[in-house]
């Protein structure tokens, strides 16, 4: 059972060394010794697993007590015990004052010097035991700081607002996005600051003084509810902000109800998106009814006679239907393009393509139209007006959506160009772009209205462009396009005087 | 004694529905008045002091309908003038364009609602209603 403990045994006198050694390697314990104190401090110094030291007051050289003080100062749990021949209270006080456990006067049998032995022994095991203990508990105590301490830090980052409230209906806890959502809610409303404001106020604060009556009835029916823990969700509006609160009770570990723990998540920007979308789908079936009603009604007048209509007059609503429904045609094509790109799913592919041919295909298909309205419709490119084999200006972008964009500018500015006005196209490389330029002298755009006519459905709506057809989808396309290919769309207006769209896509380089 | 014409004024920046409403209603015997922007059409109906008025919903805003109508509900001169709102749109940020109460038709200050395109019958018919109710109060006054 001592096979593991080593003992060093310290005496000049080799007969009672020899003896002790013998004493203790019979007792199971591994000894080692030395003659002198100069080699017995060496040794403890380079060993220093000796669990207990025998050594004798009386040594030549460095004396027992000297040793003592220097072992005592290597390893402080070593067990010393002195021997001595001249046993006094003197030399025992001062052998203990340097550190030694205790001392056996010569003559001793072996019996006593293994209970001693045995008594430091176990005093010095008692001692390093409740020494790792007390590490081990400040170690844990540490551990338990350290995560409350997380636990706190946590609750306090995290991105929903968290308020706790006790039993007394008193907020015990708050982290610091709560205090911000009642802040802000205070900022908003500064009539309101007088009241108790949990923001600012020092916990412990009654629930009563939160800014919203709905979280407070929310926790207190958390609080009423005797079923098993409830969990209630609703939207909540605090200030301008709209939040998602999550009530539930606090349970300590018998279910008994300690507190009601709320947390408010932000939905503030999910709730403008859904608007949003449920105004886009309002719109688009506005636009949707508007042409079918339109063609659904004069097809009625005509099929039921409702009202008298000569031919001509039927040939006019007939092809009214007709316009409108071609109309309504191109516009879900366009919405189909819008979603396709807002979902990902408009492949561009581009490449290096001569933009000059792209704008010659747009300006070809809007010839037709710009002869009807005897509008001077013309392309120029750098080196001159309309030449068939102007310079090759190659810009990096996807043919077929380019068509698109420049398609729909040249059609925008042809049709709210009144009679006898004009469209022109220039292209001109400038730096890393290529700048496709068209002009009319059409009704131009109002300053109000410069930012609002690349969105979904908007149309400019004023006494001269009223009878124009149109989707309003066109310029939100054509920007989105442009987007794609890293290229943009700006139109400079003057009311009354005409418009210029200028459309950049990047040149090959 | 040849009765006067009652006189309408139609309300909608489509021009088709102007033209198609206007057709309905001048075959009645109606006068018509055709406006495409509701200011324009506030202006013009107090020289016209219309017997009836319809408008679309859905013009330069997404209520314009309900604003005009409420205009005209608040007018000294136009306030008996009967209002009939025509939409394409069915129902529109959780509104409910055919109104189940009377409590919910008050207070959206018009007297009719209709879908377009307006069922010829049925619109012809209110608006004759709303036309005569509205000559009986008068001749009461």
């Amino acid at each position: 059972m001592n096979d593991d403990t080593q003992v060093l045994v310290v005496d000049d006198d080799t007969g009672i060394r020899e003896g002790c050694c013998r004493v203790l390697r019979k007792a199971g314990y591994e000894v080692h010794s030395a003659g002198d104190g100069k080699s017995a401090d060496d040794l403890f110094v380079r060993n220093k697993n000796f669990a207990a030291a025998v050594i004798d007051l009386q040594l030549p050289g460095m004396d027992g007590i000297e040793l003592t003080r220097r072992m005592h100062a290597v390893d402080p749990d070593c067990v010393l015990l002195m021997m001595t021949a001249f046993a006094s209270i003197e030399t025992a006080v001062q052998a203990i004052k340097q550190g030694a456990y205790g001392y056996i006067s010569k003559p001793f049998t072996p019996d006593e010097l293994l209970l001693q032995l045995t008594n430091g022994l176990k005093k010095r095991e008692l001692t390093l035991e409740s020494r790792s203990l007390k590490k081990e508990r400040e170690k844990s105590l540490l551990e338990i700081a350290q995560e409350r301490s997380r636990c706190s830090t946590i609750i306090k980052c995290m991105a929903d607002g968290v308020i706790v409230a006790n039993t007394d209906r008193k907020i015990v806890l708050r982290n610091a996005a709560a205090s911000r959502i009642f802040e802000m809610y205070r900022a908003d409303h500064p009539q309101e600051a007088s009241c108790t404001e949990p923001g600012s106020v020092p916990l412990p604060c009654p629930v009563s003084a939160l800014p919203c009556a709905e979280l407070i009835g929310l926790i207190e029916s958390v609080f009423k509810t005797e079923e098993e823990p409830v969990i209630i969700s609703k939207e909540v509006v605090v200030g301008e902000g709209t939040y998602m609160v999550n009530v539930s009770p606090v349970t300590e570990g018998d279910g008994t109800k300690c507190g009601v723990v709320a947390v408010l998540r932000d939905i503030t920007a999910r709730k403008k998106l859904e608007t949003a979308k449920s105004m886009f789908v309002s719109m688009v079936s506005h636009e949707i009814q508007s042409p079918l009603a339109v063609a659904e009604g004069y097809l009625n007048i005509i099929l039921n006679d409702t009202v008298a209509a000569d031919e001509a007059q039927q040939r006019e609503m007939i092809n009214r239907s007709y316009l409108r429904v071609r109309a309504l045609r191109e516009m879900v094509s366009e919405l189909m393009n819008l979603s396709a790109i807002d979902t990902g799913n408009f492949v561009i592919k581009r490449s290096f393509i001569n933009i000059n041919e792209v704008v010659r295909c747009a300006v070809e298909c809007m010839h037709e139209k710009a002869k009807d309205g005897k509008i001077d419709l013309f392309f120029e490119s750098t080196n001159g007006r309309g030449s068939e084999n102007g310079p090759v200006v190659r810009v990096f972008a996807d043919k077929n959506a380019m068509f698109i964009v420049l398609k729909n500018i040249i059609e925008n500015a042809v049709k709210y160009t009144p009679t006898g006005g004009s469209v022109r196209i220039a292209v001109e490389e400038n730096g890393l772009y290529a700048r496709i330029r068209v002009r009319d002298s059409g009704y131009g755009i109002k300053p109000d209205e410069k930012c609002k006519i690349f969105d979904e459905f908007y149309r400019s709506k004023g006494k001269l462009t009223a009878g124009i057809p149109g989707t309003g989808l066109g310029l939100c396309l054509v920007k989105k396009l442009l987007e794609l290919q890293e290229g943009s769309v700006s139109v400079e207006s003057v009311y009354g005087k005409g418009s210029e769209f200028t459309v950049c896509v990047p040149i090959e380089r | 004694m040849q009765r006067k014409r009652e006189c309408i004024v139609l309300i909608d920046d489509d021009r088709d529905f102007l033209e198609m409403n206007r057709r309905l209603l001048e075959e009645k015997g109606y006068s018509v008045s055709c406006f495409d922007d509701s200011d324009e059409a506030m202006r013009a109906m107090h020289c016209i002091k219309p017997d009836l008025v319809v408008t679309d919903l859905m013009m330069a805003g997404l209520d314009s309908g309900f604003k005009l109508s409420q205009k005209i509900k608040q007018d000294p001169m136009l306030g008996d003038v009967p209002v009939i709102i025509v939409t394409a749109a069915s129902s529109l940020q959780g509104f409910s364009f055919n109104p189940h109460s009377q409590g919910e038709f008050e207070s959206l200050n018009a007297d009719a609602y209709f879908d377009k395109p307006v069922s010829t019958h049925i619109f012809l018919k209110r608006v004759r209603e709303l036309i005569d109710k509205k000559g009986e109060a008068g001749r009461e006054r």
